[in-house]
């Protein structure tokens, strides 16, 4: 199968609820292969869209493609390759981690053996948690679940709807390592959603962000990201000298914001280690080199535009 | 004079009419007596059949046990409905001739019989019975036909027909009328919620009287009936 | 796909507490009855007797297990529908309150069958319901009063019913009386399909049982108009089956106005339930 194949087309997607448009006109390509982020604030849509795609919620227009198939007229056979998390996974409480994968396996469209539960059971990291009802289940135990439910009958496309929610610092570095393990190791592709920007940079190779419930823009993270400038911070131990160097270089235009010994610089990413030699080389030590979020700021330029 | 005479004549001459019915009547009625007291103890099979205006029911078998002097039970597997008298109100009547006065009232034809008709007033005030009136064949001493009053149980009407067992004064079947204008349904007790109003006017025009057919055979007469039988 | 998913509903019902409930409170309810019945049942018969003894005398074990059977099937009528409201009830809400239907409805399953197959596991505990109060009532009734025929007081009189004429009655009086409970099931299962909380439709469905019980019984011109196509009229249609003569007419009747009360209600919800937006 080819890597440019489209696995998700939603095109013009509107979506009113009376007089309120919770999805205006969002359009966006999903490839075969893709972690494809998609980015927008509170209220932009995101969720709603997700839905759409889900047929959890019916668009008001809209054409929503998936694996070639309109969605309107073959959902089963679309949901079959689907595997996702909408918001929180939510679970049957009076039922064990093992039967509630089970409930759901159930009604995937294959047939799934108590083995094959058991391995997906291990793979997120719940050995030895199978019998347990869920009613004693940590928010970070739910969430693995959800995505050994997403994963049980294998699926081609994996759509996790705000994954990372209410995770400790390392149940988000786990989340994100699974994410990229079903991208690297078992070819899935992955439609994630998310307002934690550092972590669509981090996994994401294609994005669309979306605010107000329009599509802003739509493309591949790097190229998207290497056409802006970034934001680097430098930390040294002679502020004045510093600033001298680079009025100098003729770079003082570029210098966004002096604070005590620190100085926040809008450079291209091969002008780093120039900067560093050119301290270096005239008696400024570097204390630290910190590149800001880029795709934060990126991001917060476009909403605010 | 000789008017005055005549009726001192004729009024003498009542004196023992009167007593001499009243001594018939209880001669009608010690014949009757005598013959059912021939049976010391029976059983027979009974057919209940009930046609009353309230009652719905299919007719049931019952086994009637009966043993001198007032031993009296019903047996059945099904729910049977019996006159609350009983079977044997009339003997029980007749047999205590110091409680009553008896008085024959005439002649009737019933079936092409000519019976008695003894009238039976009770002596005491606290007697249960109010009023009673046999229908006595003289020549078989059998009651025909009784119309018994009392207080607990209203008046009930019964017909006697007699076959294999008339030496023992034992019917082959019994016809019971009963008044059943008292009977009134407690509404509070059923449940029936799709009777409409215009029903029960309906169902108030039907006929108040009712009748118990208990047709009787197989009678087994004088064979020995224990004791702890009668006993519930 | 549709009986793999009626399968996941009758474990999803088996695993819930709250399906114990209702056969705990009949088994309850009927062993208070059948103890009451044991201590002072003939005080009992002898108030239905009453109007007759002045003339009549009544033979025969009269407080027997199919009379008890049909005082319990009678006054569970209020109970019964409560506790199966509290089951079907929460068949569409209840995923809804607890996240799952987000998850259940992105199955490859069309909405209709995952609400019919829900609907199927609520009749069958419906089913499970009832054959339990009818063998609390009618085997441990008859086990400890015995048998005999049943003597049934009507409000035009009493019908006394032989005991070799009962056994079709009570199979036919109590498949009626499990339809005018699936009604409930469907009622209660259609108002689910409108809430997000499980309290909702189980109260709403009482209410709605209790309203249509105050019209049925109010003996006005206008309420009259409406009364015989309130399914609640009929709900009691199966002591029909202990009538003599059988009217026939008259359970042919109910049980269409039953049926039909069922189908239009499950339209409703197929309708409710496929064009609802998932917002929780």
């Amino acid at each position: 199968m080819s890597d440019t194949e489209k696995i998700v087309e939603v095109k013009h997607l509107v979506k009113h609820y009376g007089k309120f448009k919770a999805v205006e006109d969002v359009s966006f390509d999903v490839l075969r292969g893709d972690v494809f982020g998609f980015l927008g604030p509170n209220g932009a849509g995101k969720s709603t869209t997700i839905r759409t795609i889900l047929s959890l919620i019916k668009p008001t227009s809209g054409d929503i493609r998936m694996f070639g198939r309109d969605l309107l007229k073959d959902r089963n056979f679309i949901l079959a390759k689907i595997g996702c998390i909408v918001e929180k996974p939510d679970f049957y409480k009076y039922l064990s981690a093992e039967k509630n994968i089970e409930i759901f396996a159930r009604l995937s469209g294959v047939n799934v053996s108590k083995s094959k539960i058991h391995e997906i059971i291990e793979f997120v990291g719940l050995k030895g948690r199978e019998k347990d009802k869920l009613g004693g289940f940590s928010h970070g135990m739910k969430q693995r679940l959800g995505i050994a439910q997403t994963l049980v009958h294998d699926p081609e496309l994996i759509i996790l709807d705000e994954p990372t929610t209410g995770l400790d610092p390392q149940g988000i570095i786990d989340i994100r390592n699974l994410i990229l393990q079903l991208k690297n190791e078992r070819n899935k592709t992955v439609l994630l959603s998310s307002h934690i920007l550092s972590e669509i940079e981090l996994i994401a190779n294609r994005m669309v962000i979306i605010n107000k419930g329009k599509t802003i823009v739509q493309g591949s993270v790097t190229e998207l990201l290497n056409a802006q400038e970034l934001i680097v911070s430098f930390t040294v131990d002679n502020i004045g000298k510093a600033q001298q160097l680079l009025e100098a270089a003729e770079m003082k235009e570029q210098i966004e914001k002096i604070e005590n010994n620190n100085f926040l610089l809008h450079i291209s990413q091969e002008k780093i280690p120039v900067i560093n030699k050119l301290f270096c080389d005239n008696g400024v030590n570097v204390f630290s080199i910190e590149s800001k979020r880029k795709l934060e700021d990126y991001f917060l330029k476009l909403i605010n535009a | 004079m000789k008017y005055r005479h005549f009726l001192f004549a004729f009024l003498i001459s009542l004196i023992p009419i009167s007593v001499h019915s009243q001594t018939n009547a209880n001669q009608v009625l010690r014949g009757v007596y005598l013959k059912l007291q021939k049976a010391k103890d029976y059983s027979v099979e009974a057919n209940i059949k009930v046609d009353l205006p309230f009652i719905r029911m299919l007719p049931v078998d019952a086994k009637i046990y009966f043993k001198q002097k007032d031993k009296f039970k019903v047996e059945s597997k099904s729910i049977a409905i019996v006159p609350r008298q009983g079977f044997d109100q009339s003997s029980k009547m007749i047999a205590d001739t110091n409680s009553f006065t008896a008085v024959l009232q005439g002649n009737e034809l019933i079936s092409g019989v000519q019976t008695n008709i003894i009238s039976i007033l009770p002596l005491s005030d606290t007697s249960d019975l109010i009023l009673g009136k046999l229908w006595i064949d003289p020549k078989q001493s059998v009651i025909l036909k009784s119309q018994l009053t009392t207080k607990s149980n209203g008046t009930i009407l019964t017909e006697y027909t007699y076959g294999n067992q008339l030496a023992y004064g034992l019917p082959d079947k019994m016809i019971f009328s009963v008044d059943v204008k008292k009977f009134k349904i407690p509404k509070s007790v059923t449940a029936d919620m799709n009777n409409s109003s215009a029903d029960k006017k309906e169902k108030d025009k039907e006929n108040k009287k009712g009748k118990i057919f208990i047709t009787l055979t197989n009678y087994q007469v004088n064979k020995g009936i224990p004791d702890s039988l009668f006993k519930k | 796909m549709f009986w793999k998913s009626t399968y996941n509903e009758f474990i999803k019902i088996a695993a819930k507490p709250r399906s114990y409930i209702g056969i705990g409170a009949i088994t309850l309810i009927v062993g208070i009855i059948l103890f009451a019945m044991k201590a002072d049942g003939l005080s009992f018969i002898s108030f239905v007797t009453q109007p007759f003894e002045q003339s009549l005398s009544f033979e025969g074990n009269i407080l027997n297990g199919n009379l008890i059977a049909f005082i319990i099937l009678q006054m569970l009528i209020i109970h019964v529908p409560l506790l199966i409201a509290l089951v079907t009830g929460d068949l569409v809400s209840g995923e809804g309150a607890m996240g799952t239907i987000r998850l259940l409805l992105t199955k490859p399953i069309s909405r209709t069958k995952i609400l019919f197959s829900k609907y199927l596991a609520g009749c069958a505990y419906t089913l499970i319901i009832l054959l339990w109060l009818g063998f609390l009532a009618l085997i441990v009734g008859k086990m400890l009063f015995g048998s005999g025929d049943l003597m049934v007081l009507n409000s035009d009189g009493l019908v006394v019913l032989q005991e070799k004429d009962l056994f079709w009655r009570f199979v036919c009086g109590f498949s009626l009386a499990y339809l005018s409970l699936v009604m409930i099931a469907t009622l209660s299962l259609t108002l689910s399909c409108f809430s997000e909380n499980s309290i909702g439709p189980i109260v709403s469905t009482m209410a709605i049982i209790i309203l249509f019980t105050i019209i049925g019984a109010l003996d006005l011109p206008a309420m009259q108009q409406i009364q015989p196509y309130l399914f609640t009229t009929h709900m009691v249609s199966w002591r029909n089956f202990f009538e003599d003569p059988l009217p026939v007419d008259k359970i042919i009747h109910s049980s269409m106005i039953l049926l039909l009360h069922i189908v239009a209600l499950l339209g409703i919800a197929v309708y409710k339930f496929n064009r609802k937006d998932i917002l929780s």
